[in-house]
Order: C-alpha cells, then sequence, then structure tokens
C-alpha cells in the first residue's frame, strides 16, 4: 500500500514538476506565470492521441510535438504577453490575458477533436504493464517518466550557468539595465517562450499515456503544476520537482487513505498549509523588494 | 456651503441614469408579457450583485479571483439546503447564507498574509476546484451530483412572490447594494482598496495593512456572491454542481472587465451587454466561450478601463472642446495656509548597529546615529551610499539584518509600516507613489487614513459622525492643496499633474497625516530654483510646527539651508554627522565629493 502510494506520488510528482518548471522557463525573462500552461500540455497529449503525428515513430512525433506547441507558445507570447507587458497599466493585466488566451486554446481544441478521452501508448520498448520487484510495483514508462523528469531540471541546470542563463538572469533582475549591457529582452523573451513551449509539449506527450489524453486535462495540470511552483519555490527548478513529488505522494495518500474524490481537496489544503508554514516555499529564499 | 450644495445637485445629475435603468428593468415584466424576459431579466440583476461584489475586488482592490462562482455556490448551496431541507424563510436563509459566504471569502484570501498578490488568482482557481469537489463528496448534504431541488420562492406571510416579484427584490438588493458600494469607495477604505492596488508600499507608509485590506475587500466580495447565490437559489429552484463551473466565475471577471474595473457602473454594462445580449441573440450563445476568450484578450490590451473607461476618455475629450481650458499658470501658493498641528510631540529615532544587505551588496555596515525630535536632520552622500535604504529601514518598509531601532522610546525593530504610520510616521518617496486615476482631494485625504476613525459599518451605512469626520477632513485636505497651489485642480486626476506637482502633491498628502515624523526621500529632485525655495520654507515651517523631518537629499545647498544637523554616509558606513557648515566642511566629505586634493 505504502509503496503503491510513493510509486503514484513519484510518477504524478515528476508530471507536476515538469509543469511547474515551464513555468519558471517563461517567467524567468518576463516575471509571468502563464496560466495557458496547462493547456499548452494538453495540446501536446491530444496531438498524440489524436492526429496523424501519434502514427509516426516516437522519436520524431515528440520533436513535431515540441515544435508545434512551441509555435503555439510564441504566438501567446505575441497576443497575450508582450502587449500587456508593454502596456502595463493594470498590474494584474498579465493574468487575464493569458487565462483569455488559454480559453481560447480550450475553445478551439473542443472544436478540433472530440471530449472523448483516449489512451496512448507508451513507445516501445516500454510498457504500463505493471512489474513487480521486492514487493514494489511499478511499470518501465513509469521509471522512464522519473528519469526525465530529473534529465529536464538537470538540462535546465546546464543552461542556467550558459551565456543565456546567465544573459536571462540579468534581464529578470533589471529589463532595462540588461538592455545597456547590450542583451535583447524581446529575443530572450521569444527564446524562453519557444522553450517552455517545447517542455509543455514534452510534458504533454509524457502525461498522455498515464492521465489519458482528453481536451479536459488541462486545468487540472495547470493547478497541480502551479501547486508544486508554490511550494517548490518560483525560479528554483529542483525545488519544484521535489515538491511535485512531495504533493503527488500527498495527493495519492489521500486518495487511498481517504477517497478518489478528495484527492484535489486535499492536494489544495497540503499546498495551503506548508504555504502557511513557509511562504517562499520549501527551500526558498526570501526576496525583499527595494523602494 | 455652496461646496455642498454643488455635490448634491451633481449627485442627482449623475443619478439620472441609474434611475433610468432601474426604472426600465422595474416595468419590463410588465411592459413584456414574455415571461422567459422576466426570467432573463432576474438571471442578470442577480449576476449584477455579484459582479459588483467582484468589482470590489478585483477593480478597487486589483485582485484576481477565479473563485467568484464557487462563493456564489457556496451561497447558493446554504440557501438551498436550509430552505429545502430545513424548512428555513428565505429571509432567515440569506443573511446566514451571506455571512458564510463573506467567511468564505475571507479563507480564500487567507494566504493573501503571505504571498504575493498574482498567487491569489491561481490559489482561487484552486479553490473553486476543491470547492466543486466538496459539493460532490458531501453527497448527504448536497445531493451530490444531482444537486438540491425543490427549492421554495421567497414568501411574504402565505404569498409566494411570483417571477416578477422575484425581480423587483433583486432590484431592490442592487440599490441597496449599490449605494453600500458606492460608499466604500467613496471613503477611507476605498482609498486604501486602491492605494493597495496601485502602490503597495505607499498604502503602508501612510498607515494602510495590505494583508487586511485585501481580505477586506474578499469578505465584501464573499458577501455579496452569498447573496447572489441566496438569489440565484430561489430564483432557479435548483442547485447543481454544473451550475458552478469555471466558465461561470470567468463569466463575472469578464462583466467586471468589459463593463470597466474600479467603475460602479462596470458590472451593470457588463452584464447588459455580456450576458443579456448573447442570451437574447440565440446564435451567439453557442460561441461563447471564444467570445469569452478573445474580449478578455482585445480589452485587456487595448481598453483596461472598458466601457466605462473608454466612455469618459471620450465625455472629457468632448469636454474639454467646449469649456476653455483652465489657466495653465499654476495657482499662487498661498504659504499662510495652517497646516495642521501635529499629533503630538516630534519623534526622535535612534539607531543602533544597524545592518542591511542585498545579496553581496552590503548598504548599511553598522550605522548608529541619533535624530533628534524637532529638528531637520538631512542625510547626504553619493549615490549607493545607503541613504534610501537607511530611510527605508527606519520608516519599516526594509527590515534590518540587525540593530536596533527606536522611535521615540518605542523600540520598533520588528514593527511594521503601517504600524509606524499610526504613531505618526509619515513618508514622501523618491518618485512619486499616487493613485493616478483618483482626484488630487482624495490623493491628499489618503493621508489622513491612519487618523482617520470610520470603520467598514460605520462607512457603509454613512453615519453622521462618520459624515462629519469626512467633511472636516474635506476642508483640510482643501486647505492643504491651496497651500500649495494645487486648489484649482482639486478634482483633476493625479495622473494628469505634472511631476513637480505630483511631488508637492506626496508632500500634501504626507502633511495631512499630521506626522510627527516626515521622512523625505530626495524632494527637491527636479524642481525649479523657484520652487525649490517655497520646499526650503515649508520644510521650515514643517519643523516649527513640530514636526521631526529627516530629509534624504543630494541638493547641498537646500541641505545648508534647512537642516539642524547633517549626516554623511558613504558606501553604508556614516562620514560624519553635526552641524551642516562643520559636517559639509568635513575634509573627508569634501574629498568623497570633489575627489582627493592633489
Amino acid at each position: 500500500m505504502i509503496a503503491d502510494i510513493l510509486v503514484a506520488g513519484l510518477v504524478f510528482g515528476s508530471l507536476y514538476g515538469l509543469v511547474a518548471m515551464g513555468f519558471n522557463v517563461l517567467h524567468r525573462p518576463t516575471n509571468v506565470v502563464n496560466f495557458a500552461q496547462g493547456e499548452l500540455i494538453m495540446i501536446g497529449a491530444m496531438l498524440m492521441a489524436a492526429t496523424p503525428i501519434g502514427g509516426l515513430p516516437w522519436g520524431i512525433a515528440v520533436v513535431c510535438v515540441m515544435a508545434v506547441v512551441a509555435v503555439v507558445t510564441l504566438a501567446e507570447e505575441r497576443v497575450a504577453v508582450t502587449p500587456v507587458l508593454r502596456r502595463s497599466s493594470h498590474a494584474a493585466g498579465w493574468v487575464i490575458t493569458t487565462l483569455a488566451f488559454s480559453l481560447l486554446i480550450a475553445e478551439a481544441a473542443g472544436r478540433l477533436w472530440t471530449d472523448q478521452p483516449s489512451t496512448v501508448a507508451p513507445p516501445w520498448p516500454l510498457s504500463i504493464d505493471v512489474n513487480e520487484v521486492a514487493g514494489v510495483r511499478f511499470s518501465s514508462y513509469q521509471v522512464a517518466v522519473v528519469a526525465v523528469a530529473v534529465a529536464v531540471v538537470l538540462l535546465l541546470g546546464l543552461l542556467d550557468r550558459s551565456r543565456l542563463g546567465t544573459a536571462l538572469r540579468a534581464v529578470a533582475a533589471d529589463r532595462d539595465g540588461a538592455r545597456l549591457r547590450g542583451i535583447d529582452p524581446t529575443a530572450l523573451t521569444r527564446r524562453s517562450f519557444l522553450l517552455g513551449g517545447a517542455l509543455a509539449g514534452l510534458t504533454g506527450v509524457l502525461a498522455a499515456p498515464l492521465l489519458l489524453a482528453s481536451v479536459t486535462m488541462g486545468l487540472g495540470l495547470l493547478i497541480k503544476g502551479f501547486a508544486a511552483l508554490a511550494v517548490g519555490g518560483i525560479g528554483d527548478n529542483r525545488g519544484v520537482l521535489v515538491a511535485g513529488w512531495v504533493l503527488g505522494t500527498v495527493e495519492a495518500a489521500g486518495a487511498a487513505y481517504a477517497s478518489p474524490g478528495s484527492q484535489s481537496v486535499v492536494l489544495f489544503a497540503a499546498m495551503l498549509l506548508i504555504l502557511l508554514i513557509r511562504p517562499n516555499g520549501l527551500r526558498g529564499l526570501a526576496v525583499q523588494r527595494h523602494v | 456651503m455652496s461646496e455642498v450644495l454643488r455635490t448634491r445637485s451633481d449627485g442627482v445629475r449623475r443619478a439620472v441614469p441609474w434611475l433610468v435603468v432601474l426604472a426600465a428593468a422595474a416595468v419590463l415584466p410588465l411592459v413584456s408579457g414574455d415571461p422567459t424576459i422576466t426570467y432573463l431579466a432576474t438571471t442578470a440583476a442577480i449576476y449584477v450583485v455579484v459582479g459588483t461584489g467582484l468589482n470590489i475586488m478585483f477593480g478597487y482592490t486589483g485582485q484576481v479571483s477565479l473563485g467568484q462562482g464557487a462563493l456564489v455556490a457556496v451561497g447558493a448551496y446554504a440557501t438551498g439546503i436550509l430552505m429545502a431541507d430545513h424548512g428555513w424563510t428565505f429571509w432567515a436563509a440569506a443573511p446566514v447564507a451571506v455571512v458564510v459566504t463573506a467567511g468564505a471569502g475571507t479563507l480564500m484570501a487567507l494566504p493573501a498574509f503571505r504571498l504575493s498578490s498574482w498567487y491569489i488568482a491561481l490559489v482561487t482557481l484552486g479553490a473553486a476546484m476543491a470547492a466543486r469537489s466538496l459539493l460532490v463528496e458531501f453527497e448527504g448534504l448536497t445531493g451530490g451530483w444531482s444537486g438540491l431541488i425543490g427549492i421554495p420562492r421567497p414568501a411574504i406571510g402565505s404569498r409566494e412572490l411570483g417571477e416578477r416579484d422575484l425581480l423587483w427584490l433583486v432590484l431592490v438588493v442592487n440599490v441597496v447594494l449599490f449605494v453600500m458600494v458606492r460608499n466604500i469607495v467613496d471613503s477611507r477604505l476605498g482609498r486604501a482598496m486602491m492605494a493597495v492596488r496601485d502602490a503597495p508600499e505607499m498604502a503602508r507608509s501612510v498607515g494602510v495593512g495590505p494583508a487586511r485590506m485585501k481580505l477586506f475587500a474578499f469578505a465584501c466580495g464573499g458577501a455579496t456572491a452569498g447573496m447572489g447565490g441566496a438569489l440565484l437559489a430561489v430564483h432557479h429552484g435548483l442547485v447543481t454542481p454544473d451550475d458552478f463551473t469555471l466558465d461561470f466565475s470567468i463569466l463575472f471577471l469578464l462583466v467586471v472587465i468589459i463593463g470597466g474595473a474600479a467603475r460602479l457602473a462596470g458590472p451593470i454594462i457588463g452584464t447588459l451587454l455580456f450576458f443579456a445580449l448573447p442570451e437574447l441573440l440565440t446564435g451567439l450563445a453557442e460561441w461563447r466561450g471564444l467570445i469569452y476568450g478573445a474580449a478578455l484578450l482585445v480589452l485587456m490590451v487595448y481598453a483596461p478601463q472598458g466601457i466605462a473607461g473608454a466612455w469618459d476618455k471620450l465625455r472629457a475629450r468632448f469636454w474639454r472642446g467646449r469649456v476653455p481650458a483652465p489657466a495653465a499658470a499654476p495657482d499662487p501658493a498661498d504659504d499662510t495656509a495652517e497646516v495642521g498641528p501635529p499629533r503630538g510631540e516630534p519623534l526622535g529615532v535612534e539607531l543602533s548597529g544597524v545592518r542591511k544587505s542585498f545579496g553581496g551588496v552590503h548598504a548599511l555596515r553598522g550605522i548608529d546615529l541619533a535624530i533628534e525630535p524637532g529638528k531637520v536632520h538631512a542625510i547626504v552622500g553619493p549615490n549607493g551610499s545607503g541613504k534610501t535604504t537607511l530611510l527605508n529601514v527606519i520608516s519599516r518598509l526594509l527590515r534590518q539584518d540587525e540593530g536596533r531601532v527606536l522611535l521615540g522610546a518605542e523600540d520598533v525593530s520588528r514593527a511594521t509600516a503601517e504600524r509606524l504610520a499610526r504613531r505618526g510616521v509619515a513618508r514622501v518617496f523618491q518618485t512619486p507613489r499616487l493613485l493616478g486615476a483618483s482626484s488630487l482631494r482624495d490623493n491628499v485625504l489618503l493621508g489622513a487614513y491612519a487618523r482617520e476613525r470610520a470603520g467598514g459599518p460605520a462607512t457603509v451605512l454613512r453615519l453622521p459622525w462618520a459624515r462629519r469626520e469626512r467633511a472636516d477632513l474635506v476642508v483640510e485636505a482643501d486647505r492643504l492643496l491651496a497651500g500649495h497651489g494645487l486648489a484649482r485642480r482639486a478634482d483633476e486626476d493625479a495622473a494628469a499633474l505634472p511631476h513637480g506637482e505630483q511631488r508637492l502633491l506626496e508632500v500634501a498628502r504626507a502633511l495631512m497625516a499630521r506626522p510627527r515624523l516626515l521622512l523625505m526621500d530626495e524632494p527637491a529632485a527636479g524642481l525649479t530654483p523657484r520652487e525649490l525655495e517655497a520646499l526650503g520654507r515649508l520644510i521650515r515651517a514643517i519643523r516649527d510646527a513640530g514636526t521631526t523631518v529627516v530629509l534624504v537629499e543630494h541638493h547641498i545647498e537646500l541641505v545648508a539651508n534647512v537642516a539642524d544637523v547633517v549626516t554623511v554616509l558613504d558606501r553604508g558606513e556614516l562620514v560624519t554627522s553635526g552641524a551642516p557648515e562643520e559636517a559639509l566642511g568635513d575634509a573627508r566629505v569634501v574629498e568623497l565629493y570633489l575627489g582627493a586634493p592633489a
């Protein structure tokens, strides 16, 4: 029982962590938390489930999905993020516009695809058939998902230490100051959105075999990814993955001990509790603003 | 007084369009024989109730709530359970629903105490999702997926209200609510909300606790959502979880934004346009989702003030065309205008061993400094010497890493900025932080927040004593505006003011607090020589009235003119402190500004 909960927690937690890493990538240069992230992931999953892309060899399919979602995300940056940041008349403007973009995606997806959830098979040689090793039951695909999440954290860490990462940090700290140093914040923002979109596509592809692909899967992933983001600490990729695991485990425990219907309530309550105790996240550093 | 009379007649003139809309809605069921129209009008009027509540949260306080639909659900279910299962009357059930939902709203905003504001949007979204699964989970109470049925209509005596009566009831609720919200918005609480929205740090410096203000806004929004839910329950006669989807929450956000956030008329215009119109043109209903998304996107980018805002802009342009523009030259400042006496004895400050670092930058490295009460104490030093950080530590907008801060005899090392404001500390910021969309008079009145006493109930009901208090403060604010040569523009928006006068407005706001200690951050930057001279006179007058002034300034001439004591900082350390000639003549200080002698 406990082993089952831990396995489910690790696997779904890895997904939530991946969603949160997507938030992080877009947040860096813009300070925007993308409310359309859940729907972007949904597109990724649905492209695998409901379009000819799913029929391609898996490796090619993944690249195609990531490219398509990246382009959609870039479109979001053009119509819903940069214009409001430029005319920042309302501090919360981007909350509304990214939410609006997510409504548009959801509506378009609802018209394109049926609302019937569909199964997606994992790529060969992985499978979702359950093996049992020393009393712990898991599938090879579940192991792969956790491994990919860890790999993405490591890759993003490498990126962070590169020239690009340094430039991104500079833009995050002071947009105009960075411009004076010859960094183009707009170009960096665009690149971050492409990367964040690709990551969302990958997350969708990974989630499809586990969750059933459906046009309504976005909202749940958005909220759970946000929970991981808030608990892990914004901008902290390792933190959000660990937070994802913690919350995934709490959720699985809630489903097992309380009732399956209450898992979102349990997850939400756990998030609020952690945040009331540690408002800047599990490992978060307090940031004080200047006047 | 003619002033009062003018506002009265203004009020009547402004009320006319409202009365017309109200009358039109009220006679609708008498004119139209179609019951669907009455039904629809009732629904729309209920949405206006909920939208008005969200306008307080989103429009005035700037908090995006995506959980409004869930709050309506709480109100609807509370009413449904009490009426259908326990046989309560509507008149008993509705108030309970309002209180319960206000509580739920406050609960939803609790994380606001610790988190930055955009979290609220996602927390409320999560709360909405959790609430929906709770509705299904507690099947025994809520009827699960099938919901509650058989909720009776409100009754007066033994007579049950009909379709038309219900519409009239909802309209009455709307009128009462409208007046209450107008009272809140046009009060210290309303100004505090807008301060939290536009400039949280300034809000704290005048004594507004942002978290408490957000809680208050959520309690108000929750209460109205609860009322809306109660009305919706008796209107439909049944409630199911499917009535309260995420789309339902977004509808209200849209209604507020499209109508005009932070405008009283916003929710009314928004509801008419966004709910009633597609409902009447059935072809549009199918496209509602797309319309929601596209409208939100376009509006937020191109017309963030919504239709009401666009209309105001248009009208302003139209009026400017007809009325001759006011004389460009500002009124001469009336130096004789008296500033009210401070609220008490001047306050001194004592810092000991104060350190503050930002990451690797050591802004203050162990400052020991005594600021004597009743003096003008200037703090000078090159850029990056830690002057503003010092001011922020004194005003508590920043907390020192180490060391103690005494205000008078009180240890405030761990106190908040809002508590200091209540003790009589006021602040002038380096870059003006104003309520751009509010009048100059309202900006000055905000300064009195900490000494004005009217709380929630007194404000909402406009009790006579609160009204008198307000009238006295308005007189005082107008006198201050006149003293700064701004009297003629008292009703204009602060955002329209040129930079130099925005600074004067900041000073007026600070003086409105009748401070015992005034902290000024580079008030002279960008002033003309004439304005500079006036500022010097003003600072001395403030001191002579019995207020301690701490002045961070680059303008050495001004400092030499007005300061009683000058402290020189360099790279976070205190270089010297003493009388102006002495301190500014110090060899180290000369070197700091002019470089080492050859």
